[in-house]
């Protein structure tokens, strides 16, 4: 009895699953691709530290492309989308842009 | 080829500060109630804090407040109770804005204002009516009161606009500075004022055709 034991609690040691050998890419990770696919803001809020965490991770295994790329994405997205202004809102800023100046005349013209 | 689906943030908080210059003559020449100089921070420093939505590439809609807040001890005949004035800018602003850099954003806002200032005066309890009547005759109020709540403040509401032009750096995409420019214009009548369902007078103050300039951080939620 003491050797099936014994046997038992050693078999866990000599016949136990190969150890996993393929390495871990963050610069593969889900939330990445996410962001690099449809920007930063898509992530949810929840995942933001996740997120940074696994912007460090990736530069030190060698992905500051990577993570620039993301970056430079998301600058150019949100820069092409509110390049130039679309339908009323050009017409609501010059329209401030008078108020503003109407304003100020009137105001110099006050304190002369 | 397909189209990026998301863009800048579509719901932003920002928080930073004002900067003003109003004229508030019923407590700093009063010459019946002594209140403290007003410093900088309490006369010309407005807090500020704000919840944006953008609805449109170029358009974005919200709520931005501009609060004023004074504490010091007043010198009455008797006492000397701790008093509170508040200055409220509630603005609701409609922002239209271009990237003219991939980093950096013009944006033109008008908004209407709703603002509501606040006093409140700290007395003992069998003091609260002298106390408070001293206060309002100082600011010119002839019609003394006869009785009081047990926290009483006096209230007036007024509305106003404002308009100002802006300029923007994204330190991130989702992290920005906002600098703005502009101009505040309220309807603000001393006659106005509320104390304990009674109409009062309350101080002189300047606060039409102010301009006024505000630095914030702006944070993208979404």
């Amino acid at each position: 009895m003491k050797k099936i034991f014994l046997f038992i609690f050693f078999s866990g040691f000599i016949f136990s699953q190969e150890s996993e050998t393929s390495e871990y890419d963050p610069c593969s990770d889900p939330l990445l691709i996410l962001a690099r696919k449809d920007g930063i803001k898509a992530m949810p809020l929840k995942d933001i530290f996740k997120y940074r965490k696994l912007v460090k991770e990736c530069e030190r295994y060698g992905g500051e492309k990577v993570i620039q790329q993301i970056e430079l994405r998301d600058f150019e997205r949100d820069f092409k989308k509110s390049q130039t202004m679309a339908s009323w809102t050009s017409t609501y800023s010059i329209c401030v842009f008078i108020v503003m100046i109407y304003y100020f005349i009137g105001l110099a013209a006050a304190t002369k | 080829m397909a189209t990026p689906t998301v863009g800048q943030p579509k719901l932003s908080n920002d928080l930073g500060f004002g900067f003003y210059e109003p004229t508030m003559d019923g407590f700093d020449k009063n010459e019946e109630v002594f209140f403290p100089t007003g410093s900088f921070s309490e006369r010309n420093l407005l807090l500020n804090w704000g919840v944006y939505y953008e609805f449109f590439s170029n358009a974005r809609i919200g709520y931005n407040s501009f609060i004023s807040v004074e504490l010091g001890r007043m010198d009455l005949q008797n006492s000397k109770p701790a008093f509170i004035r508040s200055l409220k800018y509630r603005m609701f602003p409609l922002e239209t804005f271009f990237r003219w850099r991939p980093k950096i954003e013009i944006n033109f806002t008008l908004a209407p204002v709703w603002g509501r200032g606040r006093i409140t005066v700290e007395t003992t309890p069998s003091e609260k009516t002298d106390d408070w009547n001293e206060l309002l005759n100082s600011f010119g109020d002839r019609d003394p009161m006869e009785e009081m709540g047990s926290s009483d403040a006096m209230i007036n509401d007024w509305i106003g606009y404002s308009g100002m032009i802006g300029i923007r750096y994204y330190i991130s995409s989702r992290i920005g500075l906002d600098f703005k420019a502009g101009f505040l214009n309220n309807s603000y009548d001393k006659t106005n004022w509320r104390l304990f369902k009674k109409k009062v007078t309350g101080p002189e103050l300047k606060i039409d055709k102010l301009p006024i300039f505000s630095f914030k951080v702006i944070y993208g939620i979404k």
